[in-house]
């Protein structure tokens, strides 16, 4: 799920820090502010908020096309001795998994750190782990990308660049520690169903996703048995190539040499010609129900609310994460001062918003004490419900427009995160502009568009239910918001109620 | 006020940094620079200029923490810092964080066996209002019941969240409990809910009065500012403050353990057996403390550790096992710890990890291990440069644990006088049988009657 701060990383050229300090200390209490929105907090007005225009330069990194499809990116920055690199290589993700063989991407980003044709899995640790440095192959069952992470000091960059060009082009998959992976990755999937947080995530995509590859949140031990070394070598093979890879270098290094290394290392990278296939959507989301997942012993309820959403081109996207960041954008939106702040019942109530390439979703979550699980379930549904027919207020619309834009100026702190939302330039084929229009597209948005949005997308009849917790206790104050259907904690189904 | 800046001071950060408050040579490692002052009222100000982003981070270090608390009031020093968001003389309860995220911040609070320390992360324009917020809290916490009560639930859940709800939550919670004799470290953070219950207004008050005084704290503002600007303004919202009476030591003394110690426990939460294993062992900043953090990276630091390698890939007993030495202020402790794989036996994890101990002892230590632990050390050092925040804590920490806000600049380089000979030397000193204690944690399922999870249940 993505939190407020991965959304909203995103690049100015102004940021209006600013609140009208009269419009602040016009605030006497509690009792007088703009209800309900201030639920839980109480603003004095009389701490000096700065007026001022603090007016940023957005930098744009340095571009290249390599001859071989990789598209280069850099930025320099020179205040520490370090060097990062993301490689992403479109393509190579979960999401392209053969229907036969589900995880085979998962499995072989995880094991090209396994060995080479010069190097065994030993070496390849001990060699990066003497310098400091790691290279790190990852991608989720979901996605389109793989991606490999390097980070180095600068002094060790070369031979780091050197190992990391090795594992991309040169794994081996041997049988040996393919055999050892499953064991340690089937001990991992029984670990992860004693965690409430994994059983609930688990349990909300399969609802969302039906049967996408975006549904499955973890390996599965069937998945697994069906790995070969063949499969991963021949899975290696097509979907590893440069046609579509985007490679960011960001640290201390210039431009020229980062070209001229990454040129010298990956220059060689075979493009096979094969565009990658187009993603469908996940089907649509049957009718409104509430899952639960019978954890005996929980001391808690862990629960996820949520409703499909919308893909990352769609025109309204930003404005669902204006609606997202009022109602649980960190501990400012209305679940965290409702739920936390008012109640006492939790330790913090979040939503997020998750928009890929194809049709994402919508979700808030929150862990509360067992006996108010009938009331957390209304407050959610109380204040999505809010979002569709009450009109936002002046103050706290023009609060989460101006939190949203001039965080933007903490991630310039970190050269890496604003390369990121470059990368999703390049990823979605955003015109050149895009960041320099954040705030000005933001300033648009109007709260007749965000209640819009809320009518359609959160509609009542598409809203899903996922409790995680002791069935004995809470099956029977959850059926008082609808169908129940009830899981096991291995996701097997055990009854509707 | 306008601060066009352009893209040649963000990207050129070499020049600008030279200037500023870092320096950074070709080969050699970067520095902080940083001015140290204290003020008529005891509190200690570290401000180290870098203009590099638009951005400024707060870090206060108060110098109480779980370790102050006595029995009867487990979890106090952390329910405090919660209480800390709840208002104080000039700000409404929840205004700062609503400050602080509405123009563009970030901010928390954490708390520590050692300390309670608070952030802010601010665009440069917001330096008055984030030590507003920080120096009336300081000043005038606004203490009242119908806070206290909604924090105590806050906390419960955040309890059950962390412990009660998860795996070997109470293992967690065990192990320093068998460990300890001192109470001091022997109780969690958290505390018990028991006791969270019990706490009252006039606890919250003495406490504040006690411990939140500023000759109790060290503030270290790192970022986008002017020094003597930003030092004024220090001034300006702090020296007022009075202080008060230092608060008196806490007896950390933990006499010597002289035989093993060990328990087995169920654990209905969780779906494979565990292992845990400690030793008592100095504190942190200790010649001993920094050999025995090289001996954690030998056995466990990365697939190339002897832990991971022998353990979990080769004889795969375990999935991960974890092995590093707690660097606390008092009496610490060396930790190791895993889960058994399925279809293996807890008693034969158990043997590998002496077995690899021993070879230690024994045995040669090579030096890319030695090499492998003092460059990360390195790169976790350079890599605070990259952010103000994690500078700012580190300046206002070493300054109240150690009275030494320089450390921020040396003390990885303590890592570059250990040698082999002082690996071996603590591994045979400090891991040894006499000096461990041993938890197994179960995944037995209690019968449906058991009451510890209906105790825990609700309130």
């Amino acid at each position: 799920m993505l939190t407020r701060r991965m959304l909203t990383m995103f690049a100015v050229v102004a940021l209006l820090c600013a609140t009208p300090q009269a419009q602040v200390a016009t605030q006497g209490q509690a009792g007088q502010m703009q209800p309900p929105s201030s639920k839980g907090v109480v603003i004095k007005g009389k701490a000096p908020v700065s007026n001022d225009l603090l007016k940023i330069a957005l930098p744009r990194p340095h571009e290249a096309d390599l001859p071989n499809g990789l598209h280069l990116m850099v930025f320099e920055d020179h205040r520490a001795p370090l060097v990062q690199m993301q490689l992403q290589i479109r393509g190579a993700g979960g999401y392209y998994d053969p229907a036969d063989l589900p995880g085979i991407a998962t499995v072989t980003a995880a094991m090209m750190v396994e060995g080479t044709t010069t190097r065994n899995t030993r070496q390849i640790a001990q060699e990066q782990e003497t310098m400091a440095s790691m290279v790190s192959l990852g991608t989720s069952l979901g996605s389109q990308a793989a991606s490999m992470s390097v980070y180095s000091l600068a002094d060790n960059f070369d031979k780091t660049l050197d190992l990391a060009a090795d594992i991309l082009l040169n794994p081996v998959f041997p049988d040996e520690e393919l055999s050892r992976y499953k064991t340690r990755q089937r001990a991992s999937i029984m670990q992860a169903r004693s965690n409430p947080s994994f059983l609930a995530q688990e349990r909300f995509s399969r609802v969302i996703y039906g049967n996408h590859p975006a549904s499955r949140v973890m390996l599965s031990p069937e998945g697994l048995d069906r790995v070969t070394r063949d499969a991963l070598v021949a899975f290696h093979k097509a979907h590893y190539v440069p046609d579509e890879a985007i490679i960011a270098v960001v640290g201390d290094i210039t431009v020229a040499e980062a070209r001229k290394k990454v040129e010298a290392k990956f220059g060689g990278w075979k493009r096979s010609g094969v565009p990658v296939p187009p993603v469908q959507d996940p089907p649509p989301v049957g009718p409104a129900k509430i899952y639960l997942v019978d954890r005996a012993n929980s001391v808690q309820t862990s629960l996820i609310v949520g409703a499909a959403g919308i893909n990352r081109m769609n025109a309204e996207y930003e404005a669902m994460s204006l609606m997202n960041t009022v109602i649980g954008g960190g501990p400012t939106g209305r679940l965290f001062l409702n739920l936390r702040e008012e109640k006492g019942w939790t330790y913090g109530a979040y939503s997020g918003l998750s928009a890929l390439r194809y049709r994402g979703h919508w979700s808030a979550s929150t862990e509360i004490r067992g006996d108010v699980t009938e009331g957390a379930v209304a407050e959610i549904l109380n204040e999505i419900n809010r979002l569709r027919t009450e009109r936002i207020a002046d103050k706290e619309f023009a609060d989460k427009k101006r939190s949203m834009v001039a965080s933007f100026a903490l991630s310039l702190e970190a050269p890496m995160s604003i390369m990121s939302n470059y990368i999703t330039s390049r990823i979605y084929n955003f015109p050149a502009d895009y960041w320099d229009k954040y705030p000005q597209r933001m300033a648009a948005i109007t709260q007749d568009q965000v209640q819009a949005d809320a009518k359609k997308y959160l509609d009542a009849g598409g809203i899903q239910i996922v409790a995680v917790g002791d069935a004995k206790k809470i099956v029977d104050v959850l059926k008082k918001f609808g169908t129940v259907e009830v899981y096991d904690t291995e996701g097997k189904i055990k009854g509707t109620n | 006020m306008k601060r066009p800046l352009t893209r040649g001071a963000l990207w050129t950060g070499c020049i600008v940094a030279l200037v500023a408050g870092v320096t950074i040579g070709a080969a050699t490692p970067p520095k902080v620079q940083f001015t140290d002052t204290r003020l008529k009222n005891g509190l200690r100000v570290l401000i180290s200029e870098d203009h590099t982003a638009p951005v400024f981070s707060i870090g206060i270090v108060y110098n109480v923490g779980s370790r102050n608390e006595r029995k009867g009031r487990t979890g106090f020093a952390h329910l405090f810092e919660h209480m800390m968001f709840k208002g104080s003389q000039n700000v409404g309860s929840g205004e700062h964080f609503t400050l602080v995220y509405n123009n563009g911040g970030d901010m928390n609070g954490g708390t520590s066996q050692d300390s309670t320390m608070y952030y802010e992360m601010m665009p440069a324009n917001q330096l008055d209002l984030a030590l507003f917020l920080e120096a009336d809290r300081m000043r005038a916490l606004d203490i009242n019941k119908a806070n206290l009560d909604n924090q105590i639930g806050t906390v419960s859940e955040e309890r059950k969240q962390g412990v009660d709800n998860q795996p070997y939550g109470r293992t967690f919670e065990l192990v320093p409990e068998l460990a300890y004799t001192n109470f001091a470290y022997k109780h969690s953070v958290i505390g018990s809910l028991d006791d969270l219950r019990a706490a009252t207004v006039d606890d919250v008050a003495a406490f504040f009065r006690t411990y939140y005084a500023p000759n109790n704290a060290a503030l270290a503002i790192v970022g986008d500012v002017r020094t003597a600007d930003c030092l004024a303004k220090v001034r300006q919202y702090f020296e007022s403050i009075p202080q008060q009476a230092p608060p008196s030591e806490v007896d950390m003394t933990e006499p010597a353990q002289t035989a093993e110690k060990r328990q087995t426990i169920d654990d209905p939460l969780a779906k494979l057996t565990r292992l845990d294993v400690v030793y008592h062992i100095p504190q942190g900043l200790t010649a001993d403390s920094d050999a025995l953090s090289m001996l954690g990276s030998v056995l466990s630091s990365g697939r190339s550790s002897r832990f991971y390698d022998n353990i979990v890939r080769l004889k795969q007993l375990s999935q991960s096992v974890s092995a590093y030495a707690g660097q606390n202020r008092g009496p610490s402790l060396f930790r190791v710890g895993g889960t058994v794989m399925p279809g293996k036996s807890v008693a034969d994890l158990e043997k590998a990890i002496y077995e690899e101990i021993e070879k230690v002892k024994g045995g040669p230590i090579e030096a890319w291990e030695i090499e492998k632990t003092r460059n990360a050390a390195l790169r976790g050092f350079v890599g605070t440069m990259t952010s103000s925040l994690s500078r700012a804590i580190s300046l206002s920490q070493y300054a109240v644990f150690y009275n030494d806000p320089g450390l921020i600049n040396t003390r990885y380089q303590r890592l570059s006088s250990i040698t082999a000979a002082d690996v071996q030397r603590v591994a045979k000193q400090y891991l040894t049988p006499e000096n461990r204690t041993v938890v197994i944690t179960n995944p037995k399922p209690p019968a449906p009657t058991n009451p510890t999870a209906e105790q825990k249940g609700g309130r």
